[in-house]
């Protein structure tokens, strides 16, 4: 059962062209369907359909991507969607940098200390198992309806990943390395920033990683709540009173786009900042 | 059978050469011919990165030879076979199975029912001697122990050829003596064609009965000795006056 | 040891005690208005009527609380018009959890371990899995609506695609992980494809993705609530917002303790969720070195 191409190795398989070549394809394949799917659909499906208390005509469920160029077109000219953006975009980056830094601060004192742990456990377990967006109303209620519930929401659910990744990179620190730096000398202070923080890197970045995906998640669902303008969020629940199904699908297309901007990135920051570490074969 | 009869060549390297593909190919192996027979104890010797581990993995059907071929009783070897049982290097034990669960596996693998398969794998525990840890897990094991399960679970299959890749690599020098004891003692009960991989000479020169020396990278046969060490061998044997002539000219032979 | 326990028991304990008692402190000193900082008592009050349901009885004459602000608020009120209990309401949602789970999480590792085992399969799915992945569920969750109107089905949709999503790296790495010794030294002792894949490859695999688990629970959890608080006229979700539709949802004013009540209610089933998880993997990883 050995490979039948070129390559002798029983671990070897296809390039790297080719395998960026069969995304490519499934992806072409993907749009293809979509865009075969609206053409049929535009004249077999409903397109009348009940919101609950009445009737809406002239719905297009799988709108042709002519119908989603034209909407997208309409969005950006008018500005509506880069306000969205900017405004819900903002509010993930705020949040996001306040939770993660009180969350990894947090993480490496806890990390550090096992009083510190102790002390801080009951809460990090409480808003652990607190799903984010229970504590919605809460916020709302004490900080008012503006940027500052939502923000804090978002840092709340930040904090708490970061945290438990910060905590869990120092305390994974190979016993071995602290104990060679301090049969070389090293002071506690200096074997912190050398040896500790460098291991718990990984850690650390795969938890903000985590984190920003759970903020765009918060921040979506907390603007469909309490939509108000201008927001993402606040976009799709316009689109779904009317409901105009284009204004929809291009708006969570363009929040999938966002996520996955942010996500590449974080990626990126991660894979440059960890490029020491050598790759386990 | 008498002293005349060639042994049977059960394994057969024609003109063997590796090369690792990559940023920067490696030749592993250059034109190595070697032939092994009929329960012979053949070690390959030879320093770190000399190719050996290639070679073994070459034999046992997870490489194919950029250039020549290999062949086992006659035909070209395709892939992995039942014929030759092998051993890496690194640590191989199922965690997930008790030391029970681990040795019947290849008879699992051919279908045979829980009895015949407890039956088997009993016997091969006691022989080495690890009957208290039948239903242990791998975790609760030392690094030796697992090792001679992972012989054991070779052994079960009853293959006619072993293929051994420093096995005794990881061990510290009292266990890896008793190890090679083991060894030896199951070697001589069930006659199998060996090809053990070695770095040690004294190993080497302990278990086998004829010993390839491999140069280093990239590696080609350098020697070929006879081990006429008398069998059983013992403790005695490591410090006869044959024993250290044999070290001497292999010494001599890897430098 | 001992005095570690010791130590950990009694911060731990402190810790909360701080807690209870800044707070109980705050909602005393008429810094803040009642209605945003309730005092612990009416958190109780709160609390009980969720769970048996009915208004408590109006005070007496000479009651000293008489004048305190009694706890007939609209959200509570709406609430009991409804017949909406605190335990009933956990009991929905954590059905819905469990739902989503049992869709979600075979699903996922399905995928995961195909994507994880097959270099072809990975090439192909994962750009479409991170495509999807990246869209959050309930953001899906208005346009569903226009297919399937307000139907439970368009409810847990969203859970069963976040649990799902969130299966499927554990399982990958999982695969992808698994150590070609493993594979090697089976294939050389005759396994072939089907006894490879149960016996080797999935127990080998199986520690990543029980990790993954635990965490696939709390976004069930987190799922869940969210539907429920946009499009649900039961459950924890609903509970906390205030009860009713959507529409009348602007009219109800949230009642923090009602909210509170929710929150501590939701923490302690995710904890008890998490629990058994744990205690439940805990098992089949026995043999994990």
């Amino acid at each position: 059962m050995l490979p039948r191409n070129k390559k002798n190795n029983f671990f070897s398989g296809p390039g790297i062209r080719t395998r960026t070549a069969r995304g490519l394809l499934s992806l072409g394949a993907l749009a293809i369907v979509y865009g075969v799917a609206a053409e049929i659909g535009r004249g077999r499906l409903p397109d009348r359909i009940w919101l609950g208390t009445h009737y809406v005509e002239n719905v297009q469920l799988l709108p042709p991507y002519g119908s989603l160029a034209e909407e997208a077109v309409f969005l950006l000219q008018s500005g509506i969607l880069l306000s969205s953006i900017a405004v819900s975009a903002g509010r993930v980056l705020l949040g996001f940098m306040l939770g993660a830094a009180f969350g990894i601060l947090l993480g490496i004192a806890t990390g550090r200390a096992t009083r510190a742990e102790y002390l801080a456990d009951p809460w990090v377990t409480f808003f652990r198992f607190t799903p984010a967006l229970a504590l919605l109303p809460l916020f709302v209620l004490w900080f008012g309806y503006g940027e500052g519930s939502k923000v804090l929401l978002i840092a709340a659910s930040v904090a708490v990943v970061t945290l438990l990744g910060a905590h869990q990179g120092v305390r994974s620190v190979p016993r071995v390395y602290l104990e060679a730096a301090s049969a070389l000398g090293a002071s506690p202070g200096l074997a912190f920033r050398k040896i500790v923080l460098p291991a718990a890197l990984p850690h650390i970045f795969a938890s903000l990683r985590i984190g920003l995906g759970l903020a765009w998640v918060t921040i979506v669902v907390a603007e469909l709540i309490d939509a108000r303008m201008p927001s993402l969020g606040y976009l799709l629940t316009l689109a779904g009173a009317y409901p105009r199904v284009p204004t929809m699908v291009v708006g969570i297309a363009t929040i999938g786009a966002l996520v996955l901007a942010f996500d590449l990135l974080a990626l990126a920051v991660h894979a440059q900042a960890t490029r020491w570490m050598r790759r386990t074969a | 059978m008498t002293a005349s009869d060639p042994p049977r060549l059960r394994l057969q390297a024609v003109d063997v050469g590796y090369t690792y593909s990559g940023p920067t190919a490696t030749q592993a192996l250059e034109t190595i011919s070697l032939d092994v027979h009929d329960s012979e104890f053949l070690a390959v010797l030879g320093p770190v990165g000399c190719g050996k581990t290639t070679l073994l993995r070459i034999f046992a059907g997870f490489l194919r030879p950029t250039t020549g071929s290999v062949a086992c009783d006659g035909s070209v070897v395709e892939g992995p076979g039942r014929e030759r049982g092998y051993v890496l290097q690194e640590d191989a034990i199922f965690p997930w199975m008790t030391v029970r669960e681990n040795v019947e596996f290849g008879l699992l693998a051919r279908g045979a029912g829980p009895a015949a398969r407890g039956a088997v794998s009993r016997e091969l525990i006691r022989l080495i001697g690890l009957s208290r840890f039948e239903e242990a897990y791998p975790k609760d094991l030392s690094a030796g122990m697992s090792k001679m399960v992972e012989v054991a679970r070779v052994l079960a299959t009853d293959p006619a050829i072993l293929l051994l890749d420093e096995p005794f690599g990881a061990l510290d020098a009292q266990t890896r003596a008793r190890m090679q004891d083991e060894l030896a003692r199951l070697w001589e009960r069930r006659r199998k064609t060996v090809l053990f991989v070695t770095h040690d000479a004294e190993e080497a020169l302990y278990l086998a009965d004829r010993i390839v020396v491999l140069s280093p990278r990239p590696g080609r046969v350098k020697a070929d000795f006879r081990v006429d060490l008398p069998r059983p061998r013992s403790l005695e044997a490591r410090f006869s006056p044959a024993f250290s002539e044999l070290r001497r000219r292999i010494w001599e032979s890897l430098s | 040891m001992e005095r570690l326990k010791n130590q950990r028991l009694m911060l731990g304990l402190a810790s909360l005690g701080a807690m209870v008692l800044s707070y109980t402190l705050l909602s005393h000193s008429h810094l803040l208005r009642p209605e945003i900082v309730p005092p612990a008592r009416e958190i109780a009050v709160a609390f009980t009527e969720l769970v048996v349901g009915t208004h408590p009885p109006p005070p007496m004459e000479g009651d000293v609380h008489a004048g305190h602000q009694m706890h007939s608020s609209d959200h509570v009120g709406t609430l009991l018009q409804q017949g909406v209990t605190l335990q009933g309401s956990l009991a929905i949602t954590a059905a819905r959890v469990l739902f989503g789970l049992a869709a979600g999480v075979p699903l996922g590792i399905l995928l995961g371990l195909l994507m994880g085992f097959s270099r072809r399969a990975d090439d192909y799915l994962h750009p479409i899995y991170v495509l999807l992945r990246s869209v959050p569920p309930l953001a899906l969750i208005t346009y569903v609506m226009l297919w399937l109107g307000h139907s439970e089905a368009h409810r847990l949709i969203p859970i069963v695609y976040a649990v799902a999503a969130t299966m499927v790296i554990p399982a990958y790495h999982g695969a992808r992980d698994v150590l070609g010794t493993y594979v090697l030294a089976a294939r050389s002792l005759g396994a072939r494809r089907w006894l490879l894949i149960r016996k080797v490859l999935v127990p080998a695999a199986g520690p990543t993705v029980l990790a993954g688990l635990r965490y696939a629970v709390a976004i069930a959890w987190m799922t869940a609530v969210g539907s429920e608080m946009l499009m649900s006229e039961n459950g924890m979700g609903n509970l906390i917002v205030g009860g009713g539709l959507w529409a009348s949802r602007t009219q109800t004013k949230a009642d923090p303790a009602v909210v509170i009540v929710g929150i501590v209610a939701l923490a302690t089933a995710g904890w008890a969720m998490d629990a058994l998880a744990k205690a439940g993997t805990a098992r089949l990883t026995r043999w994990v070195r």
